[in-house]
């Protein structure tokens, strides 16, 4: 304490000068570093109601089903290249699913609108660029169905294909108190 | 050991323990001020972008956070553009006075809602309602343009409803009809707990069509 503040022995109005100056450059420092880097959640849907299934395209060509996950944890998120914090997300996507067991885990990532040349370019660009797979809502029926109202949103659906988690806006996937949500319910099926 | 040294010592003792919990004292004042003052209004905090030029206008109030920042009328055209508008319609939309709008529910436990038909623009004159993507979205289906560049523009568009769960944020283009370079405050309004508050965001300026002034 001493070595942190030698003024301790100082006379008190000066004392409490240089503390008061020491205080709010502290608080400053937490009020910036709040602003800065907002909490890393997901929110619990109340009711936890049943995930509209879907069938779309992949990148790949191939066609994906949501009901086929059923048994696996899946994280469905909706996105677009134009859209900014969606691009800011998506490598931290990609470091959450090299991090869980596939066999338990998965992540369904649907583009809005676009076509696979301007996402294919757009990916390529990124690092880690995404290995799940990308699914192409192209006319945004799937979005609208789930209720979305922006960009990006995700959701989290439980083995038993049932809406648990939801996340309005960009989020650090790999966010320790994320990755410990999306662990938990993997682990409890809750 | 000298006794009366040892007595010297253990005043000084006393002294720091008295002020360090003085200090203490000082710091909860300081938290809980700081606590309150954060989670009420703060007014409107302008930034300017050195290299661009571009202004931003933020308030934090009542666990809610907006901001504002200028899209030039070349920003908005190039947007539309390249999701396939046609030039007058990118154009007719450029006109308009555009921000990318955020807004962010800080608060620790309690959903937030809002409705954009119920903020105002408000200048000396008048006080009138801002252009949702509805209006614009008429427009375009009466204009021909193509299905994938009015998807595209409905999710670009900041949301007219939104109901936020502590955590989540939501970023979108907002339109205002008036004089590019003109000046303006915006009266926004937010529920929570099934409390409505208003805030003021002041001395908001459009971007003029040479740039932000």
């Amino acid at each position: 304490m001493k070595a942190c503040f030698p003024v301790l022995g100082a006379p008190l109005t000066t004392v409490l000068g240089k503390l008061l100056l020491g205080c709010l450059v502290a608080f400053s420092l937490l009020a910036n570093g709040a602003a800065a880097s907002p909490p890393q959640t997901l929110a619990r849907v109340a009711g936890t109601p049943l995930a509209k299934d879907f069938s779309l395209k992949g990148m790949n060509g191939k066609l994906y089903r949501l009901s086929d996950f059923k048994g696996k944890v899946v994280l469905v998120n909706f996105w677009a290249t134009w859209c900014p914090p969606c691009r800011e997300e998506l490598p931290s996507l990609e470091r959450l699913w090299q991090l869980l067991n596939h066999k338990q885990f998965a992540i369904l990532a649907l583009n809005l609108g676009q076509g696979p040349d301007a996402i294919f370019e757009f990916t390529g660009m990124l690092n880690p660029a995404p290995t799940f797979p990308i699914l192409l809502d192209r006319d945004s029926a799937v979005f609208k169905s789930w209720s979305g109202m922006a960009l990006p949103t995700t959701f989290v659906v439980n083995r038993e294909g049932r809406i648990v988690y939801r996340a309005v806006g960009g989020r650090r996937f790999d966010d320790p108190h994320l990755i410990q949500q999306i662990k938990a319910l993997i682990k409890t099926g809750r | 050991m000298n006794p009366m040294a040892l007595h010297a010592d253990n005043r000084n003792g006393d002294s720091g323990i008295s002020a360090r919990i003085r200090f203490l004292l000082w710091c909860a004042v300081l938290l809980t001020v700081f606590v309150n003052t954060t989670a009420y209004a703060t007014g409107t905090r302008h930034k300017i972008n050195p290299q661009t030029g571009i202004e931003t206008w933020q308030t934090r109030d009542h666990g809610v956070f907006l901001s504002l920042t200028q899209l030039t009328p070349g920003q908005a055209e190039a947007f539309l553009l390249a999701r396939g508008f046609d030039r007058k319609s990118a154009e007719a939309y450029a006109a308009a006075c555009v921000f990318g709008a955020i807004f962010r529910n800080e608060s620790v436990s309690s959903p937030v809602s809002y409705n954009l038909a119920d903020w105002r623009i408000v200048t000396p004159h008048s006080e009138r309602k801002l252009k949702l993507k509805s209006d614009w979205a008429r427009q375009w289906k009466a204009r021909g343009v193509s299905e994938s560049a009015r998807i595209a523009f409905r999710w670009s568009q900041f949301p007219t409803k939104q109901r936020f769960a502590p955590g989540d944020w939501s970023q979108g283009m907002t339109t205002y009809v008036l004089p590019r370079g003109g000046r303006f405050n915006l009266k926004f309004k937010w529920t929570v707990k099934g409390v409505t508050h208003e805030g003021l965001l002041s001395g908001i300026r459009c971007a003029a069509n040479n740039g932000s002034r």
